[in-house]
């Protein structure tokens, strides 16, 4: 007996000693390996998309949000028929029939044919029952309003690692705050593929992105545009551009400039279009800069609205150059409201003179020219100016009508801001407030940059502008019963070293109504063909917005 | 001889316990998986309606969509002067 209890215990302790052997190997040896494996049987990370923040105007209209769409695929090898598929996917999908053809002859098990696909569009492929094809959900960005304010939009494209990224305009600039952050969360699976309830593991929580609540103001922004294009049309120029202001906040209201593009099909467009002129393009003002440099002579205690100029009395001749008034009629003894109404260079060649370099830097830099406005835009461009041991006195001379110096029209608009703000120049904003994931909104307050002349000069300067407007080449077009101030422009265009005199940038800057000013507006046409001033181009687009803009706020003529 | 017996007897008992209350816990949490699939199912769906509604009323409701159906109407933008005392033609074409 004893030896056969040997034997089976022997047995026993060989058996079992295998399987601790066996254990070891597996536990010990191969466990990291072993337990990639199972993990990748049973465990499943689950990205949890994050929403991208919709970007909504003041009345609460989301003009960006995400949408629905499809990607439509198909698998080549089992589809039979290929012209027959060809021909109703090309027809439903608005491809033509032989790219889709074409798509269909490729030896692989998955060909993407078109993503951002409608779901009407997928529910007609679908009942079709084409062999092969196959939808795949996607989540794009959508502008309902199409093109309306696209260059201020920006848009949504891809980054290097194919995950969205917003790029110009406000997509870009707060892209971060748009985009949250992804959560991610390990899920594991039962035998049936089921995720069990008990081992979810959220690693990381989903963050959606924040709602940006602009100042556009839907309705100042449609009529900018419908008037800004019909403009455009109708005195034929190569582009246009403009924007709307809240002087006292520096709220934008409304900003357009054509051509534009679709943010929602950005790659149909040229990368040019992409680009909004009206903080990147810098050009030379011409007499819409009339006001700020006499506004800086009025503060600065140099010249009175009555002051008479001495040299206005024909061509002026400085540095070798002879500076004439554009229509080369001149006023002696002119007085500076005169000026403004005639808009006389020669005048303003005066009045720059009088300021002399340094005081007109100085007033210049008050009024944020040369520098960046701040502007809650990707892409803001500071075209700068020249230091003071650089000027000629030919440069002091064309700066004080708008030559030779270079401004963005957002700088511009920020400017004649000041003058009708009491003199305080505002930081220029786009949104009005954040909204978190959770409802809370974060107002972004007004913010003041400077104050680069007194109340008291604003106010005469205001009524100054009233005059040039009710009184000046643009009289034709200005409002009755409104106290509009404003001013036209035609800058010519430098090309290869001099000015092409056929070539002009008309524009329009002006603000009302004055006794409580609700909007200040620059536009800007470039190279309009039915006329090169100002005055009968860019002025009567102003004053057609100015009417309806007057209309929309309910104000009544004060006369 | 009677301890053992007893300690052995507390022991089965407690073995058919515990088996009893496990096999109630996996029998009531074994569909959950499956519940919360529906469930998950349930909010796609839902979430997918909604973001087509919205997509719906911001192409409808966007001014680009409704002047462009205006004008096909007839409606045009009123350029003169308003007149309050007589009523105003809103379809003209």
């Amino acid at each position: 007996m004893t030896w056969r209890y040997r034997f089976t215990l022997f047995f026993f302790l060989i058996i079992f000693l295998f399987i601790i052997l066996r254990l070891f190997y597996w536990q010990v040896v191969r466990a990291q390996e072993l337990s990639e494996i199972a993990q990748a049987q049973y465990d499943e990370q689950v990205v949890s998309q994050a929403q991208r923040g919709e970007i909504m105007t003041s009345d609460g209209f989301s003009i960006a949000a995400d949408k629905l769409a499809y990607l439509v695929y198909t698998n080549p090898k089992v589809v039979t028929d290929k012209q027959a598929e060809a021909d109703a996917l090309g027809k439903l999908l608005d491809i033509k029939s032989a790219t889709v053809s074409a798509l269909l002859s490729i030896d692989r098990f998955w060909v993407p044919i078109k993503s951002n696909v409608d779901n009407s569009v997928k529910d007609k492929i679908a009942a079709k029952n084409l062999p092969g094809v196959g939808f795949q959900q996607e989540t794009v960005r959508f502008y309902p309003e199409a093109s309306m304010a696209a260059q201020l939009l920006g848009f949504v494209g891809k980054d290097e690692n194919g995950n969205d990224k917003g790029y110009f305009g406000l997509e870009g600039y707060y892209d971060r705050q748009l985009s949250g952050k992804n959560g991610y969360a390990v899920v594991v699976h039962d035998a049936a593929g089921h995720p069990i309830l008990a081992k979810m593991n959220d690693s990381t929580q989903v963050e959606d992105g924040r709602t940006l609540i602009l100042h556009i103001d839907r309705r100042i922004q449609f009529i900018l545009d419908t008037e800004l294009k019909k403009g455009i049309v109708t005195y034929g120029a190569k582009s246009g551009m403009a924007a709307v202001m809240d002087p006292k906040t520096g709220a934008i209201l409304a900003m357009s400039s054509f051509p534009s593009f679709d943010p929602s099909h950005y790659q149909d467009y040229s990368d040019s279009l992409y680009i909004n002129p009206f903080i990147t393009d810098t050009y030379e003002p011409g007499s819409t800069f009339k006001p700020i440099v006499m506004s800086a002579a009025l503060d600065a205690g140099l010249l009175q609205p009555n002051s008479q100029c001495p040299i206005c009395s024909g061509p002026v001749p400085i540095g070798g150059y002879q500076i004439h008034t554009w229509n080369d009629q001149y006023f002696p003894n002119t007085t500076m409201t005169e000026v403004l109404i005639h808009s006389d260079n020669t005048g303003m060649v005066y009045v720059a003179q009088k300021l002399g370099v340094n005081r007109m830097l100085d007033y210049l830099n008050k009024f944020g020219i040369g520098d960046t406005t701040g502007i809650d835009l990707q892409g803001e461009e500071a075209p700068g100016l020249k230091p003071a041991d650089e000027w000629y006195p030919i440069d002091l001379a064309t700066t004080g009508f708008g030559q030779g110096i270079d401004v963005t029209p957002i700088e511009l608009l920020d400017a004649v801001g000041a003058i009708a703000n009491n003199g305080k120049r505002m930081e220029p904003q786009v949104v009005a407030a954040v909204q978190t994931p959770d409802g809370q909104t974060i107002p972004i307050q007004p913010k003041e940059l400077d104050q680069p002349i007194s109340a008291t000069t604003a106010q005469v300067m205001t009524q100054m502008l009233v005059d040039t407007a009710n009184e000046g080449e643009a009289a034709f077009a200005r409002l009755k019963g409104y106290d509009i101030a404003g001013k036209t422009g035609t800058a010519s265009i430098p090309v290869a070293g001099h000015y092409d005199p056929t070539k002009t940038i008309a524009s329009f800057v002006g603000f009302g109504p004055t006794e409580d000013p609700k909007f200040v507006m620059l536009v800007i046409l470039n190279q309009p063909s039915a006329s090169i001033w100002g005055s009968e181009t860019a002025a009567p687009i102003f004053y057609a917005v100015a009417k309806d803009i007057l209309t929309y706020y309910g104000i009544p003529p004060n006369n | 001889m009677k301890k053992p017996l007893l300690i052995i007897g507390f022991l089965g008992i407690v073995i058919v316990v515990l088996l009893v209350v496990r096999i109630t816990l996996v029998n009531s949490i074994s569909t959950t998986g499956i519940k919360l699939v529906d469930i998950q199912n349930q909010i796609g769906d839902y979430k997918r309606d909604n973001e087509l509604l919205t997509q719906q009323y911001l192409s409808s409701a966007a001014y680009t969509t409704i002047a462009a159906k205006a004008e096909k109407m007839g409606y045009v933008p009123v350029s003169s002067e308003i007149d309050l005392s007589a009523p105003l033609p809103l379809a003209l074409q």
